[in-house]
């Protein structure tokens, strides 16, 4: 599976040893890596924010429980993919965590590979979304560099207006409007405006921006 | 026993004299007994005085008797025979001789001139003495009869001379002079029983002494007497003054045991007085502390009741009485049995009452049952201890009875609480124990699973077999502790093996319904109970069933959420039929579909959320394990009825 190969870390947060060491081990055998805590508070003290992967939380732990932990990455901004281990009689509590934003749960015992499957799917979805975060990130620093003329313009010109509707608006020549419309595009790095609301909608609904 | 409260007496008048006569009486015997020692004193004082006047005048009369008897003697010489030199001294010898005070006698011719002497003149006088003697020659020459000269000293002793006048045929035939000393005088004329007892002296008008006899220097100037001596006269004084005589032994024997007495008097008084404050503030302690043991006995809540060694009643607080309903007037005086004993446990009361009269009641008490006045039995702890006097004999038993209805309910109360939490508890740790086991189940198996698939990875991906040995061995590991666990679970289940006690179903259930109370309201559900009263009580484990029954109940709770409020009943009945007891709990719930009755009783099979699918197999289980059958039925009237019939116990 060459695609395995590409992925990137596991972290795994459970309090039994025996689970600690044959689920790294299944994800090393599908070339996942895999870091193990024995606590949710452990895993609390060594998080950091540039940590990228996918977590594995087992929901009942003695201490802070798995969706106690996961409530508190919320609180500090972790958008990490996460997969919740279940066991019979849990699935209320992991319905809700899903409902809260969990990637998936997992009952145990598992099944072959749909763990490692699973787990396989949140690296893929986090590497896209930290691709997409980059993009966005791109794009802002782009916008940034719009003066607010051209901001305006830009509005205009996302709304589907033509040259001249936008002059007439602004109150402003047909000519100033071509040069801000090329300045903008040279700018935002597009080639037409279909490109730059494509561009755009990477920042979500407009509003949001 | 109860004793009326002595006030002290008021402070009247009366106590005022109580309080003022003895001291008043102490005052009046002391000053009395020292007027007394004053009046001995002065009486004596005024006796002896008037003894010395009586003796001084005696004295004076002696002195001057022994004068005039010399006057008489001089006056009777004769002149022509004292004229004689030889028959003069014959004459006169025997008048010096015969103490008369006289120490020389002149015999002094008309004109003055001294013709003899006796005995005869050493040195001639001195002039101023001469002169003096001249005038009184002259005088006594002239009055013709005895003059006595003024004194004059000679030598350190002070003398005067007495003129007396001789006539012979009617001429002055000469003058007779008799020198008297006046110590020798005083010697002379003074007897011993006078010299002994004062000082007698003689002074001049300026008081200077010119002569004293005294035998001793001690005198007592208090009594002291003067009066003129005259003749010789001139101013002259005679001056007594009495010895300090030593009190009689016998006045100061009684004066000493008189001064003993009133000390003794005086002090017995005052131990008296202090006994007597001591009495007193025992007395008023003592009253205090009735007071305060009154007011203790009336207050507490504990009931006192003492009884003689009779069993006869002799004192009960007003606690007791309250408690009894009963006055003291009622009960004192009164022997078993008492109208406070029950009749329904009349035996044992009895008995309790005799085994405390022997002595023998449990010294931390015992609990009985006793009948108030309007017929309420109530529970008491009584604990008896033995009466002693104040002279150390036992004279009965005083009880302290205390009313522990209340405390009794309300441990009962406890206890039932306790029980159904423990039910609960129990409950709760089975419902977890299982919950935990199969989530730790799960671990191993969870491990064995990914072992297992890793090594299919691995083999897959033709990866060295030593890879996959350790893997496999970690999976026989994980199977090991899979199979520990399991057996946990057989150990656990056997520990809730059927223990059996007696236990009342009718009662059972009452305590369930109200251990579901708050479940109940909370959910809106009216729980009806219709309970035989003859159910046969059994032995059963009380535990056990009451989960089974309570898990039903649960379940029939649970099954009406859905339905409307009004239609929310949870009827529970149990009723014996036909050698069975048989226990239904019926719902109005959404009733049972035919493919969950199939699984109804599986393990783990739930229809619930949080339902762990244990509750109605372990309910079977538990009704099976105590012979009895437990199945379901659609209810008539909307939802299900569980069943549980139980076998009557074959007594």
């Amino acid at each position: 599976m060459p695609d395995d190969m590409t992925s990137g870390m596991a972290y795994l947060v459970d309090d039994d040893a025996a689970i600690r060491d044959a689920l790294p081990w299944l994800l090393r055998s599908r070339g996942i890596a895999c870091r193990a805590w024995a606590s949710a508070e452990a895993f609390l003290a060594d998080y950091r924010d540039e940590m990228s992967g996918c977590l594995i939380l087992d929901l009942r732990m003695a201490g802070m429980t798995g969706s106690e932990l996961f409530e508190r990455l919320l609180e500090r901004g972790c958008a990490m993919p996460v997969i919740f281990l279940t066991g019979h009689g849990d699935v209320p509590l992991a319905v809700n965590a899903l409902k809260r934003g969990a990637f998936d749960f997992i009952e145990k015992p598992f099944n072959d590979n749909e763990l490692a499957d699973r787990v396989h799917e949140a690296l893929q979805y986090e590497k896209n979304r930290r691709r997409q975060d980059g993009m966005k990130a791109a794009v802002l620093e782009r916008l940034a560099t719009l003066t607010e003329r051209e901001r305006q313009v830009m509005e205009h010109i996302l709304a589907g207006k033509l040259n001249k509707v936008i002059a007439d608006e602004l109150s402003i020549a047909m000519r100033t409007v071509e040069v801000h419309r090329a300045h903008i595009f040279e700018k935002m790095g597009v080639r037409s405006a279909v490109e730059l609301a494509q561009r755009l909608s990477l920042l979500g609904p407009p509003g949001s921006r | 026993m109860t004793a009326p409260i002595a006030t002290r007496p008021p402070t009247t008048n009366g106590g005022q004299l109580w309080w003022w006569l003895p001291r008043l009486s102490i005052l009046l015997f002391l000053a009395a007994i020292i007027t007394l020692f004053w009046y001995l004193e002065r009486s004596d004082r005024e006796e002896k005085h008037a003894t010395l006047i009586s003796d001084m005048l005696w004295l004076e009369q002696n002195l001057r008797f022994l004068l005039h008897h010399n006057e008489d003697l001089f006056g009777r010489f004769d002149p022509q025979r004292i004229g004689q030199r030889e028959t003069f001294q014959a004459h006169v010898a025997p008048v010096i001789a015969s103490n008369s005070g006289v120490i020389q006698v002149l015999w002094l011719a008309p004109s003055g001139e001294r013709l003899d002497a006796y005995p005869p003149v050493s040195s001639a006088p001195s002039t101023e003495t001469a002169v003096a003697q001249a005038g009184v020659q002259r005088l006594a020459g002239s009055v013709a009869h005895a003059v006595y000269g003024p004194p004059y000293p000679v030598g350190g002793d002070w003398r005067f001379e007495v003129h007396v006048p001789i006539f012979h045929a009617g001429e002055l035939a000469g003058i007779v002079v008799g020198v008297y000393s006046i110590s020798r005088l005083l010697a002379d004329g003074v007897p011993w029983w006078i010299a002994e007892r004062y000082q007698i002296a003689i002074a001049d008008p300026s008081g200077q002494s010119l002569g004293q006899r005294s035998n001793i220097t001690e005198i007592d100037t208090d009594n002291a007497y003067q009066m003129p001596f005259d003749p010789p006269g001139h101013g002259l004084i005679l001056h007594a003054i009495s010895y300090r005589s030593a009190t009689p032994m016998a006045g100061r024997v009684i004066i000493a045991g008189l001064t003993f007495l009133a000390a003794l008097v005086l002090f017995s008084l005052w131990t008296l007085r202090r006994h007597v404050q001591g009495r007193l503030a025992a007395e008023s302690a003592l009253q205090n502390e009735v007071a305060f043991r009154k007011a203790m006995e009336d207050s507490v809540q504990t009931g006192l009741r003492a009884r003689n060694l009779d069993g006869m009643i002799t004192y009960v607080n007003p606690a007791f009485c309250r408690m009894v309903g009963y006055s003291a007037g009622e009960l004192i005086g009164r022997r078993p049995p008492m109208p406070y004993w029950a009749e329904e446990y009349l035996d044992e009361t009895r008995a309790m009452h005799e085994k405390v009269l022997a002595g023998q009641a449990p010294s931390e008490g015992f609990e009985i049952k006793l009948k108030r006045r309007n017929g309420e039995i109530f529970d008491a702890l009584i604990i008896e201890a033995p009466l002693i006097d104040s002279q150390g004999r036992h004279t009965g038993w005083m009880g302290s009875v205390v009313d522990i209805t209340e405390r009794k309910r309300v441990a009962e109360l406890a206890r039932q609480q306790e029980e159904r939490l423990q039910a609960s508890a129990r409950l709760i740790t089975m419902g977890e124990m299982a919950s935990s086991l199969a989530h730790e189940l799960n671990q191993p198996l969870a491990a064995i699973s990914s072992y297992a698939t890793g090594c299919r990875n691995l083999i897959a991906a033709g990866a060295p077999q030593n890879e996959i040995d350790g893997a496999i061995a970690k999976c026989q590991e994980q199977a090991q502790r899979a199979g520990r666990i399991i057996r946990r679970i057989y150990e656990f289940v056997q520990r809730q093996e059927p223990k059996n006690e007696s236990c009342d179903i009718g009662l059972l259930i009452n305590d369930l319904i109200m251990l579901l109370d708050g479940d109940a309201r909370r959910q809106r559900v009216r729980i009806q109970r219709e309970i035989a009263p003859d159910l046969p009580v059994w032995q059963a484990d009380r535990i056990l069933l009451g989960q089974a029954i309570l898990n039903l109940m649960k379940n029939g709770i649970d099954a009406m959420a859905q339905t409307e409020e009004a239609a929310r009943v949870l009827t529970v009945r149990a009723a014996s039929f036909a050698g069975q007891v048989l226990i239904s709990v019926a719902d109005r719930g959404c009733g049972i579909g035919a493919e969950t009755a199939a699984q109804l009783f599986e393990p783990f099979y739930t229809t619930k959320q949080e339902g762990l699918g244990m509750g109605l197999k372990i309910c079977r289980s538990v009704v099976e394990a105590h012979h009895g059958r437990l199945w379901f039925e659609t209810n008539p009237a909307g939802g299900t009825i569980f069943h549980i019939a139980l076998p009557c116990p074959t007594t």
